[in-house]
């Protein structure tokens, strides 16, 4: 094959890297992104919620062995899925007993609207999420293990790798059922009313913070199973969050603060962005080639690629 | 005023009894480990405090300090975190709060060695590092011992040791080297010789030449850059087991692991018992490692001790080399015949001996130069053969034969 054969095929393998990657940060920054479109809050620890699902997923599969009957390429699809469930069910759980203490009406009238104090706490979570899984999980890398993860499925010379083709796959199709559940049902156009209007909405009869509660232990639960999807390609520790939650608030805010739609979009330019980038820039500057697109992007349209204009980041 | 008299008497005496006085041994002295205990890093400083954990506990069992009065050593654990500014802040405390320590051993990853010891030289704090940044000991520090050979070190007498594998096993010299590194202190100083010309000297091609800041989102475009090259020298040198884990899977998928491509890392974490759980050993089998220090022959009684003692199932470089530290710091407070740090980084400036400590490095030799480094420190190179990481290179310290990946 000839220097220009082999070129051309790096730049395909490149995008498909980057798409491959960027669907589960789609995935992961839909999860920040409904937090942030219904609560108005910015969840620091979102990052940390992720490293629960990857978790989940470990001990699921690999761990306890739970799913192992599953079989090695079963297995870890089903262990990601379950991550989402178990994670709601914490965020639900921390959302009743400490979050909702400085959002929803009890804090309109509050400085800020409560924003300092939902910094200051969130930024509390994620300390002791990762700390406390220092302690729970120790400081072993681990990662779920699958063939999936070293298998690929070849497009003539371009290789898909099939553990993030999977992931893909289900990033799509979950990010699709949520805006279908925002979208069709009653009780996602209550989430929606909640986030555009609370005081109206609580007029109507919905029930605000309870809708706040579903949006938080459905935002951590989707970045959860964005977590247990990648926790098959990647080792991790405790403190992996921090790694993501950079890359999350980019694309939430790329994709135009509010959008789910728009998160999604912002998380897969990420990747794309990432991964593209080393064909023309030094590999180090991976994660500087983000944000120099992501500046772009605000200068030009401050609002985001799907954000309202009278949402400006 | 009966009573107040004889209360006074009883504070004085009881002021004299608390007075530390020369009638009273020194009981123990403290000797320091700064280590990553958090963060990507933190398995590495966990083998290294079993190491200085079960050296410490020989020691103590064997009467302690003979020259202290039979004084114990006690450990003190300081976590370097994640970063370079939290490795330095620890290094801060560690000096505050501990004013009597004789010395320490860290800080593992060389960017947060070279932080930790800006700190412990200005508090002539004697630190003893398995570090491999040739900077570390370039800054004409006097307080800092570097018992790994640098980097740059490793990269020269490494080359010509692989070369003569290959040309061993396959009957010609390799033609092209790829070079992936992350941009942390101990690859980039590995590296630097061979991008600056190492590799043309030797009458090799260098086709890939890529750093990138760890950690790894994915390793596709890496890897792709030598699928498309095929090299026959692949130089592997991340830090961070995670990148470790997506580097060679990627090369399995793209069909150029299991020695396709002959895949040579750097750095004590490609041999670690955690890639092995992470990989599986058909991944990681032929795959070598370069690095300062592992279990080797003649070592078989300590490594028993290790793998009895911790439930490890080998002894690693981490854990070997800070085993050897603590030796190290026993020698010199033998000799110093006080727990004084400045009188103990005389006695290790001042060390020449192939006995004791010596014998838990390569070249069993302690002798530091006017830089702090060790004089005869050669590499090792350790090839995981069916599930272990074995010790190939150099002969003398080999427990089995190399087997270089046909291609």
């Amino acid at each position: 094959m000839t220097d220009w054969q082999w070129f051309f095929i790096d730049i395909l393998q490149a995008f498909a890297a980057g798409v491959l990657v960027g669907g589960t940060y789609g995935l992961m920054c839909v999860g920040l992104g409904i937090i942030f479109g219904v609560m108005r809050v910015v969840n620091f620890a979102h990052g940390d919620f992720m490293m629960l699902g990857m978790y989940a997923a470990y001990y699921l599969v690999t761990g306890f062995g739970v799913l192992a009957f599953l079989g090695p390429y079963a297995a870890p699809i089903a262990g990601a899925l379950l991550a989402g469930p178990i994670v709601f069910a914490i965020g639900w759980l921390m959302h009743r007993f400490l979050i909702a203490n400085v959002t929803g009406a009890r804090v309109i009238s509050a400085e800020a609207e409560g924003h300092y104090a939902q910094i200051i706490l969130t930024l509390g979570i994620a300390l002791v999420l990762a700390n406390g899984g220092l302690i729970l999980f120790g400081s072993l890398p681990v990662s779920v293990q699958t063939p999936l993860s070293r298998e690929s499925w070849e497009i003539g010379e371009v290789l898909l790798n099939k553990a993030r083709t999977v992931g893909f796959v289900l990033a799509v199709a979950l990010a699709l059922l949520l805006y279908m559940f925002l979208t069709r049902t009653s009780l996602g156009k209550a989430l929606r009313a909640a986030a555009d209007n609370p005081i109206a909405a609580a007029y109507v009869g919905v029930d605000v913070d309870r809708a706040h509660r579903l949006a938080f232990g459905l935002g951590v639960g989707i970045t959860a199973v964005a977590g247990g999807l990648i926790a098959s390609s990647q080792s991790f520790q405790p403190y992996i969050g921090f790694d993501f939650v950079i890359v999350m608030y980019a694309g939430v805010v790329l994709g135009g603060m509010g959008s789910i739609l728009g998160a999604f979009w912002g998380g897969l330019t990420i990747g794309l962005v990432q991964q593209m980038s080393t064909l023309v820039l030094p590999y180090q500057l991976q994660n500087t080639a983000i944000f120099v697109v992501f500046l772009l992007i605000i200068f030009f349209r401050p609002q985001g690629m799907f954000g309202r204009v009278w949402e400006r980041t | 005023m009966v009573l107040v008299r004889i209360l006074c008497v009883f504070a004085m005496a009881w002021v004299t009894l608390l007075a530390p006085g020369p009638s009273f041994a020194q009981s123990e002295v403290k000797v320091g480990l700064i280590a990553p205990m958090s963060g990507p890093w933190a398995r590495q400083g966990d083998l290294m405090v079993k190491g200085a954990n079960l050296a410490i506990d020989d020691i103590n069992k064997a009467g302690g300090i003979k020259a202290l009065g039979g004084a114990k050593l006690k450990l003190i654990v300081f976590d370097a975190g994640d970063t370079v500014e939290k490795a330095k802040n620890a290094a801060q405390r560690m000096v505050a709060q501990e004013p009597d320590l004789i010395g320490a051993t860290g800080a593992w990853l060389s960017s947060f060695t070279l932080g930790v010891t800006e700190v412990t030289e200005r508090a002539e704090l004697p630190v003893l590092t398995l570090s491999y940044s040739d900077q570390i000991t370039a800054r004409g520090f006097k307080y800092v011992f570097q018992t790994s050979p640098t980097g740059g070190a490793q990269s020269i007498s490494t080359l010509p040791a692989l070369m003569k594998m290959a040309e061993a096993a396959t009957g010609k010299k390799p033609a092209t080297v790829a070079i992936i590194s992350d941009n942390t202190a101990a690859p980039m100083s590995f590296a630097k010789p061979m991008r600056e010309g190492g590799i043309e000297k030797l009458g090799m091609k260098l086709v890939v030449n890529e750093i990138f800041t760890p950690p790894l989102s994915d390793a596709t475009p890496l890897i792709q850059k030598v699928r498309s090259s095929r090299p026959d020298l692949f130089l592997l040198l991340p830090t961070a087991i995670s990148d470790d884990k997506l580097c060679l899977e990627k090369l399995h998928e793209f069909g150029l692991g299991r020695g396709r491509v002959p895949v040579i890392s750097n750095g004590a974490h490609i041999g670690a018992p955690d890639l092995l759980k992470n990989l599986g050993k058909d991944l990681l089998e032929g795959v070598m490692t370069v690095v300062a220090n592992w279990g080797a022959k003649g070592q078989e009684d300590i490594i028993k001790e290790f793998v009895a003692k911790t439930g490890e199932p080998w002894i690693t470089q981490d854990s070997i080399s800070t085993y050897g530290d603590m030796m190290i710091f026993k020698e010199a407070l033998e000799k110093a015949g006080a727990a004084d740090r400045r009188k103990v980084a005389e006695a290790i400036r001042t060390m020449d001996t192939t006995t004791g400590p010596a014998h838990y490095f390569p070249g069993n030799r302690i002798k530091f130069d006017e830089n702090g480094r060790r004089v005869g420190a050669d590499v090792v190179i350790v090839q995981w053969q069916n599930g272990v990481p074995l010790t190939v290179y150099p002969p003398t310290s080999a427990v089995a034969q190399p087997i270089w990946p046909k291609r």
